[in-house]
This record gives C-alpha cells, sequence and structure tokens, in this order.
C-alpha cells in the first residue's frame, strides 16, 4: 500500500469481520467505533470553525456587559437545560458503545461454550516460545484424523516448522478449535495473535488461558508475537504458527 | 591487550583453524560432535544461523593463573535455550584451547582425529554438562584462549528451535604479563551524555574567560559575582521564584527526555538488528527513561511550577502555607532526577518501561544498578510530590483572600485543587510500592517473588491505582488552564463556571476506579474488568461537558486570537482526538486487539502532548507577561503553533495506523511490514522536535526584546492581573480583596 493510503485509510483486518459472534461482530464495533468518533471529532471541529468565522473580535468592537475585569468576579454564565443536555447526550453514547462491546466480548470469553478439539499447552521464557505436543479432547465427538486414536498424531504433511527460524513455532490443522494453555517460568509475556486481535498476558504462576478457531482463518502462515515487555529480546520474541489444510 | 586486537587475533585464530582443519578429513554428522570445518569456523550454524545471546556458556574450575604443566579438570556446561524432552538429546559443545592440550577423560567427549579439540559424542549430547582436562603449556608466560561454542538443544527431531552460543574464556600463566583491558565502547546515550557535558563545560570556561578577559577580573571574582546571582536561587522560599525553578527544570527534562524520544525515533527509522544504532538493551533504557522523564521530571514539574508561581497570586496569598517546604519539594526534584540518571553512568539506566512491572523489574534480568537508580530516584520524587500536595491543599484551605470563596476560585485553581486531591490520594501507593521493589531487589526481600509465592500481578495492582489518577494530574492542570485562556480571549465569562468545577470534581472521582482498564489482558476476574469499562467510558461525560462549555464560551463572545489562544485551540482539537481513542479503548474486545501496541502511544501522546504540554506551552506565551512584564513574540509564537501543531499530528496520528495494523510498543525492532509508515513518522517527529528551538528562542528573545506588558495584557480578570508585572516580592503589596461583577454594577 502506498504512504498517502496508509495515512487515510485504517487497516481493519478482514477477519475482524467475522469473528465475535451475533452481536454485529468484533470488526462491527470497530466500525462503530470510529463512525462515533467521526461524528464526534467533527461536530467539535465544525464548531470550533463556526466560532472563529462568526465571533471574532474585530477592533472597535464595544465592551460588553459581561466583559472581564481584573479582580472581578465575573457574571456566571450558563443554561442549565443546554448543559444537562450535553451531560445526558455522552452518557447515551457511552451506554451503547459499552452495550455493543459485549457481544464480542461474550464470544472472546466463553470458552466453555467453544469445546477444544485440542488443547496446547505453551511456556513462555525469556525470549522463547515453547509450545507443547497437543492434547486431544477425548469428550469431543467425531474425532478428527490427528485425534482418531485419542492421542495426537501429527498429520504427515506438517512439515513447515523445520524451516521456521523464529523463537518458536507450532503448526496446526485448519478447521480445529485450538485451547492455548499459557503459563510463563520468568517474567510477564503477552500472547498475542496480530491478525485476530487476540492478546492475553502470560503470567508466571497463574495460568491463563485463550482459544482461537482456525476455521476463521485461511490456511497459511501467522506469527505470533510478545506484546508485554519481557527485557532485552522483547522485540524479538516471536513464533511461527502454521494453518496447514488437511487432505 | 585491548579488545580489537583480541577481536583480530581470534579472527586470526578462526580463520587459521578454518585453514588447518580444511586441509584434514572431516566428518559431518551431528551426534559425533563437531568435526566438520564449517562448524568450527561458524560455530553451530546447522542449529541457527547465528549464535543467541539467551544461551550462557560457564567454563568453570579454569584458573585465573596456571602453573606450567599442571593438569586442570575443567567443567563446562550450558544454561539457557529451549528446554529439553527428558529424553531426548540436551545439548553439544566445541572447546579448543591455543596452549596446552585438552583430555578426555570419560566417554561423553571425545577428540577427533588428528584434531585439537574436543567435542562431545553420541552419549554426550544427553547432557549440558561435561568435564575434561586440561593440560596447561609448559611455558607459564602465556596466555591462552579457550573458544567454546555450546549448543542447548530441544531433543526433537531436527534442529528447529535449538540454539546456540559462543564463549570466550582465558588464564593467564603465573609470569604472564597481561595488559590492562581497555574499557568497551561508549554506548549512545553516553556518549551523547559525555557530549552535552563537554559543551557545557567549554561553553562555562569560554564565558567566564571572557569576562576575566573583558572586565579585567580575578577568577575569584568573577566566580563571586556569579555565585552572587546563583545564591538567591539556591536559597530562595518565595513562591515565584521556586515557581520559576520548577517551570525551568520541567522544560529542561522536557529538553532531555525529547531528545531520548528522537533516540528512539531514529532507532525505529527502519527495522534494525540488535547494535544497528542502539542494542535492544539500550533502547529499553531509552523508552523507560524517556517515559519516566516526561512524566515525572518534565509535565509534573511544569504543572507545579505554574501552581507554585500562580496559585498564591490567583487566590490572593502572599505565599505558600509553608515556603521552606516548598524549597524542600523543589530540591527533591532535581535530585531524584539526577538519580533516577545515574544508571546512564554505572552501565546502563533503567530498563523496565515507566510501569516498571515486577516480576521483570524486581528480578535478575533488569538492568543492575540503573534499575535501582530508577526506584531510588523515584521514591524521592514521590516524597517531592506529596509535599507540595499537603502544600497546596493547606494553603487553598485557609489562605484565600476575602472575597475568593471556593466558588469563586478560578478554574486553574480549581483544576490544582482537585489535582493535589489526587496526589495525595495516589503517589504514597506508588511510593510504597517503590519501597517494596527496592527491598526485594536490594534487600532481598520477596514480595514481588513468583517462586515465594508472591502475586505476580500485585505490583501491577498498586502501580495503576496510582497510574490512573496520575494521568488525571498531568491532564486536569491543562483543562484549567484551557479554561482561563479561552475565557479571557473570547472576552467573556467561562460558560457553565459551576458545572466545570462539578465535571472536574467528577473526573477526580472516577480516576480512582478505572484504573483495571490498564489491565484487560492479564487474566483479572471479569466482572472487575466489566466495572472499568463502564466507568472509563463514564470518564468522557465530565470531560465533553468540558469541551463543549470551552466551545459554548466562544459563541457569542468576542475572539482575540493570539498565541495563548491559538494553542489553546489547537489543543482543544489535540486533546479530543486523544479523549475519543481513549473511549476507543475501554471497550474490552478492541482494547484486547489494540493493548501495548502503537494505538496506545498514539492516544497517550494525544492527550499528554496535545493535551497537556500543549496547553501549558500556551500558559507560557499567557503568563509570561505576568511574569517578566514583557510580551512574547507574537510572530515566532505563530509560528512555533504552525510547526507544532502541523508535525504533531504528522508524528503521532499515523501511530494510529500502525498500531491497528499490530505493531507492538516497546519494540526496539519491527516486522518490514511496518516500515514505511514508522519512517514518515520519524521524519515527522524530527521536525517537530527541532521545531521546538523556536519556542526557546522566542523566550529568551522576548525576555531582552519584548515590548512592556502592563499589569493586565490580556484583560483576564483573575487577581494575579491586579498585581504588577512581575509581581511585587510579597506579590500583593496589600492583600486585595475580590469584587463580585453584580455588586459591580449597581
Amino acid at each position: 500500500m502506498s504512504l498517502p493510503k496508509d495515512l487515510i485509510f485504517f487497516e481493519n483486518p478482514t477477519i475482524w469481520n467475522d469473528f465475535g459472534g451475533d452481536y454485529g461482530g468484533f470488526g462491527g464495533v470497530v466500525w462503530q467505533m470510529f463512525i462515533w468518533s467521526l461524528i464526534v471529532g467533527l461536530l467539535v471541529a465544525v464548531w470550533m470553525i463556526y466560532n472563529l468565522i462568526y465571533f471574532r473580535h474585530a477592533d472597535g468592537d464595544p465592551d460588553h456587559k459581561d466583559a472581564l475585569k481584573a479582580g472581578v468576579f465575573p457574571h456566571e454564565r450558563g443554561n442549565p437545560k443546554i448543559e444537562i443536555a450535553w451531560t445526558i447526550a455522552p452518557l447515551i453514547l457511552v451506554s451503547w458503545l459499552t452495550l455493543i462491546s459485549l457481544g464480542p466480548l461474550d464470544y472472546m470469553w466463553d470458552v466453555d461454550g467453544q469445546e477444544a478439539d485440542i488443547t496446547i499447552e505453551v511456556e513462555a521464557s525469556q525470549w522463547w516460545w515453547d509450545f507443547g505436543t497437543p492434547i486431544c479432547n477425548e469428550e469431543k465427538e467425531n474425532p478428527q484424523e490427528w485425534c482418531s486414536t485419542g492421542i495426537y498424531q501429527k498429520p504427515a504433511e506438517f512439515d513447515q516448522c523445520e524451516t521456521s527460524k523464529a523463537r518458536g513455532c507450532l503448526e496446526i490443522p485448519h478447521g480445529a478449535v485450538i485451547h492455548f494453555r499459557l503459563t510463563s517460568i520468568d517474567v510477564l509475556h503477552a500472547f498475542n495473535f496480530p491478525e485476530l486481535g487476540i492478546k492475553q498476558d502470560v503470567v508466571p504462576n497463574l495460568d491463563t488461558l485463550t482459544w482461537l478457531d482456525t476455521k476463521e482463518f485461511n490456511a497459511g502462515h501467522y506469527s505470533i508475537w510478545c506484546a508485554e515487555y519481557c527485557g532485552r529480546d522483547h522485540a524479538i520474541m516471536d513464533a511461527d504458527i502454521f494453518i496447514t489444510e488437511i487432505a | 591487550m585491548n579488545s580489537k586486537s583480541l577481536k583480530i587475533l581470534s579472527l586470526g585464530l578462526i580463520m587459521s583453524i578454518l585453514l588447518v582443519v580444511s586441509s584434514l578429513p572431516t566428518g559431518d554428522s551431528l551426534p559425533t560432535g563437531i568435526v566438520d570445518d564449517n562448524q568450527v569456523a561458524n560455530g553451530c550454524s546447522c542449529h541457527g544461523a547465528d549464535p543467541n545471546t539467551g544461551v550462557t556458556i560457564n567454563l568453570s574450575n579454569l584458573p585465573e593463573r596456571y602453573n606450567s604443566s599442571q593438569t586442570y579438570t575443567l567443567t563446562l556446561n550450558i544454561s539457557g535455550g529451549p528446554d529439553a524432552l527428558v529424553d531426548g538429546n540436551q545439548g553439544g559443545f566445541f572447546i579448543q584451547a591455543n596452549y596446552g592440550t585438552l583430555v578426555s577423560i570419560d566417554n561423553n567427549t571425545w577428540m577427533p582425529e588428528d584434531e585439537t579439540h574436543l567435542t562431545h559424542n553420541e552419549e554426550g549430547n544427553n547432557y549440558r554438562e561435561w568435564t575434561f582436562n586440561w593440560i596447561a603449556p609448559e611455558s607459564d608466560t602465556k596466555v591462552v584462549k579457550f573458544t567454546v561454542y555450546g549448543n542447548s538443544v530441544n531433543g526433537m527431531d531436527g534442529n528447529i528451535g535449538d540454539s546456540w552460543n559462543k564463549g570466550v574464556f582465558s588464564s593467564a600463566g603465573v609470569n604472564a604479563k597481561i595488559e590492562a583491558e581497555e574499557h568497551g565502547e561508549l554506548s549512545m546515550p553516553q556518549k551523547l551524555i559525555y557530549a552535552f557535558t563537554v559543551l557545557a563545560v567549554t561553553l562555562s570556561v569560554v564565558v567566564v574567560g571572557n569576562r576575566m578577559v573583558v572586565n579585567d577580573q580575578s577568577f575569584e571574582d568573577v566566580i563571586k559575582s556569579y555565585w552572587k546571582s546563583v545564591y538567591p536561587w539556591l536559597t530562595t522560599t518565595d513562591h515565584k521564584y521556586i515557581g520559576t525553578l520548577y517551570i525551568c527544570t520541567g522544560f529542561g527534562f522536557f529538553f532531555i527526555g525529547g531528545i531520548l524520544g528522537l533516540l528512539i525515533r531514529w532507532q525505529l527509522f527502519e527495522p534494525r538488528v540488535d547494535g544497528d544504532f542502539l542494542t535492544y538493551e539500550e533502547y529499553n533504557s531509552t523508552f523507560t527513561m524517556h517515559g519516566t522523564t516526561m512524566i515525572f521530571l518534565a509535565a509534573m514539574p511544569i504543572i507545579f511550577g505554574f501552581a507554585n508561581y500562580l496559585i498564591p497570586l490567583q487566590i490572593g496569598a502572599r505565599d505558600l502555607a509553608f515556603p521552606r517546604l516548598n524549597a524542600l519539594s523543589y530540591w527533591l526534584l532535581p535530585t531524584g532526577g539526577f538519580v533516577v540518571y545515574m544508571g546512564y553512568f554505572t552501565g546502563g539506566a533503567g530498563d523496565v518501561g515507566w510501569t516498571g512491572y515486577t516480576p521483570y523489574a524486581s528480578g535478575d534480568s533488569s538492568t543492575t544498578p540503573g534499575t535501582d537508580f530508577w526506584v531510588a530516584g523515584q521514591i524521592m520524587l514521590g516524597a517531592s510530590s506529596t509535599l507540595t500536595a499537603i502544600n497546596f491543599l493547606t494553603t487553598m484551605l485557609r489562605m484565600r483572600a476575602p472575597g475568593v470563596t471556593m466558588m469563586r476560585m478560578p478554574l486553574f485553581s480549581w483544576s490544582i485543587f482537585v489535582t493535589v486531591f489526587l496526589l495525595l490520594l495516589s503517589i504514597p501507593v506508588f511510593t510504597v510500592a517503590l519501597i517494596l521493589l527496592m527491598a526485594d531487589r536490594t534487600f532481598g526481600t520477596l514480595y514481588f517473588d513468583i517462586d515465594a509465592g508472591g502475586d505476580p500481578i500485585l505490583w501491577q495492582h498498586l502501580f495503576w491505582y496510582f497510574g490512573h489518577p496520575e494521568v488525571y494530574i498531568v491532564i486536569l492542570p491543562a483543562f484549567g488552564v484551557l479554561s482561563e485562556i479561552i475565557s479571557t480571549f473570547s472576552r467573556r465569562p467561562i460558560f457553565g463556571y459551576t458545572s466545570m468545577v462539578y465535571a472536574m470534581a467528577t473526573i477526580g472521582v472516577i480516576s480512582f476506579i478505572v484504573y483495571g482498564h490498564h489491565m484487560f489482558t492479564t487474566g483479572a476476574d471479569p466482572l472487575f474488568r466489566f466495572i472499568v469499562m463502564l466507568t472509563t467510558m463514564l470518564v468522557a461525560v465530565p470531560t465533553g461537558i468540558k469541551i463543549f462549555n470551552w466551545l459554548a464560551t466562544m459563541t457569542g463572545g468576542s475572539i482575540v486570537l493570539k498565541t495563548p489562544m491559538i494553542f489553546a485551540l489547537g489543543t482543544v482539537i489535540t486533546f479530543t482526538i486523544g479523549g475519543i481513542t481513549g473511549i476507543i479503548l475501554a471497550s474490552i474486545p478492541v482494547d484486547i486487539a489494540l493493548h501495548d501496541g502503537y494505538f496506545v502511544v498514539a492516544h497517550f501522546h494525544y492527550v499528554l502532548v496535545g493535551g497537556t504540554i500543549f496547553a501549558f506551552v500556551g500558559g507560557v506565551y499567557y503568563w509570561y507577561p505576568k511574569m517578566t512584564g514583557k510580551m512574547m513574540n507574537e510572530k515566532l509564537g505563530l509560528l512555533h503553533f504552525a510547526l507544532s501543531f502541523i508535525f504533531f499530528n504528522a508524528a503521532f496520528y499515523p501511530m494510529h495506523n500502525v498500531g491497528i495494523e499490530g505493531m507492538p510498543r516497546r519494540y526496539a525492532t519491527y516486522d518490514a511490514e511496518f516500515a514505511e509508515l514508522n519512517e514518515f513518522i520519524t521524519i515527522t517527529a524530527f521536525i517537530f522536535g527541532f521545531a521546538q528551538l523556536i519556542f526557546v528562542y522566542n523566550v529568551f528573545y522576548s525576555y531582552k526584546n519584548g515590548e512592556e506588558a502592563g499589569d493586565n495584557p490580556w484583560d483576564g480578570w483573575s487577581l494575579e492581573w491586579a498585581t504588577a508585572s512581575p509581581p511585587p516580592h510579597n506579590s500583593f503589596t496589600e492583600i486585595p480583596t475580590l469584587k463580585l461583577a453584580e455588586e459591580e454594577d449597581k
């Protein structure tokens, strides 16, 4: 993308639109946020420009009866009706924004509603991502091919990690719900999946969990970045995630 | 031996090894250890292209001074790198000494035929520690160098995920001469600091020397005459002097912090590898010091400088309630600042971010003693702020002139009043947290130690309980300044004085129950997160009231567009953008996507630079005539505004875009996809930085050449405009009485 285009457009990752359940999705919330931002921002800017055009001081203007005088507390100016109006209006707006935020939030936090096909233990350390062997969910019906024996079998076509130069690599099948159990052995890190806007701190002595449904993605290469400052190599603590279609 | 010749020597050594080895028959399979000539030269390259500094190599039992022909049993171990499978391979090594003989003593190591180095064999692959003998050379005047490669493997098939590193150790014969090792190269920030020191010393020599020659004075006389002009500043308890000191110190640190900011931008001009400009560690120190400086050493001192100068004038008092305490508060500031910066002289400033999250900040991997200085300095700054808060509260509650009731205080005074309440309730919490951290780092306590059962996010609760009120501490006084300027230059009273006061008080109260929005991704309780989302959204209501009231003040007014007003209006625009992005970030799902990314960086720069700094620069233009008796130059002021406003937005607005595309903050390097925008940001940020020099020039230029201001150049109403410019020694020759417009009309 060219620089001017980059500056004008927010590149809202397209996948955000599909992500986030029934309430218009996460992309919808982002979209509404920007629309309302634009409206409020324009309101302020237009009102200010209007003031600057119509209420400029010209030389020779007589002093208004309200004009300020040093050492004198001025007349009170105000209009309770208007002031109450612009207290209530933002209140309604932010309540609405809070409400629409709850939809994708429910979806994101509804870990129980998203039964895992496989669970992967992720251990972060300075400055590595270590992925354990996936664990199959025995309770889930219709186990996939890679879980057909109840024990995870690495599909034969999974070989992309061989070439990875990142600080960790994971190859996962397309079309599976995956739970990540996150823990850290030293300091805080964060498991950040920028394409999907997933971010979960990885905290020592605390098991955090995040999940993703690889159906939402095209097969291909994705990256995990560390998003919580963790020391010297924070910026290069990345991991490759390959989502591979099983033929 | 200096490091340069060491480098050349080691390069030559490796080259000669390469030559020798290449003429010998070699094997190549891994379990047999390193026998391949390429591996000898370049390390374990098949386990990854480059050495990894996360792997630590240790060669123990190596004597500092060896005796000739004695046999030493050495132990080599490696740590760090990936965790290995229990039943898989663990690691491998290679060691070569340029003198003496290495001898294998067990089944884990071997020496390939016709070689002089030791390496692991198949059995030795299962360890990360190996033991072998070294027979020292006959001559005890040599310096022996051991070149070691250590490979930490994860035990899975193939070489993926393994990492290796190189180590060099040396042992000198008892009669060897060792040259003192030269100091390493200076880091970039150190170079800058030394450069500025040299510059300052040179400048002072020139100035003093010039005076000695021109006035034909002795050195002592010159110093005495300087001492005479400096002495009152060192011993003053006058609120106007202390206020000026605060403001100058604040802008001085703003300059230093700005240079650090530009260093950050230059590092991010393009995706760089470690050490290309700054090393990653230096970069981490740089953003830590940039943040700490800008918040604690620039923004807050500027605010308290203005408060010191103006509050007694606005409420009609002769000074603060505790003038000597005020002096103490001030002097803790440069002292604390100096301590925070001590790290640069001790091998690296604190690198924990301005938030100092534990367990990183309490652990060993943060810079030592740089981080200790960072903690100690901040405790002093905390003490300074606490004392200031007490001082202002007392002054404003007890020393108002007749007629200045609470609800007739100017809005700047009101904003400071709310601010000092927030300070008093929040800063001590931070100070306590810092003391705990200091105890952990220095005295071996375990408050934040994870292995001892410390709560990993306790620090975040303590820090943000302070940290969020803190951001209102720096923005509320800016609101106060804007209210003053906009009302004065619209030539009308502020619209909705009462609702302005209540709005500020509401922001103050809410500020204590929103802090959890910094912790949406920590895994805190969902209910806690939901509540803080709601309260954070609510902040928009009183903030909106303030913005609408300012605009309504202008409507129906008689607007005079002078530099202070133009800065105030620019601030309203940039602050509104910052406020709106604040609401976007309050929504948990959006925040989870944007948290710790450049969108957040854009947001808080819009609020802190576009809000606080712009407002207070406007405040300088507004109150400079009162403080000096001279008007500031309008043309330079307008040029300063135009360049600042355009290039501030050009530099910080694109950060929103970079953030949405996913670039995390505190990254010393980044993915190539963000390169174009970052380049643009860096260039515009530099222009923004240089534009501030116009402001500095204007301040000095106008001090000499400005027009006489008179008592009330802008036609303001509050009491500071009723006294002389600059105010007389005791501020008011006679305590004034604030009159009421209604009574005046009669």
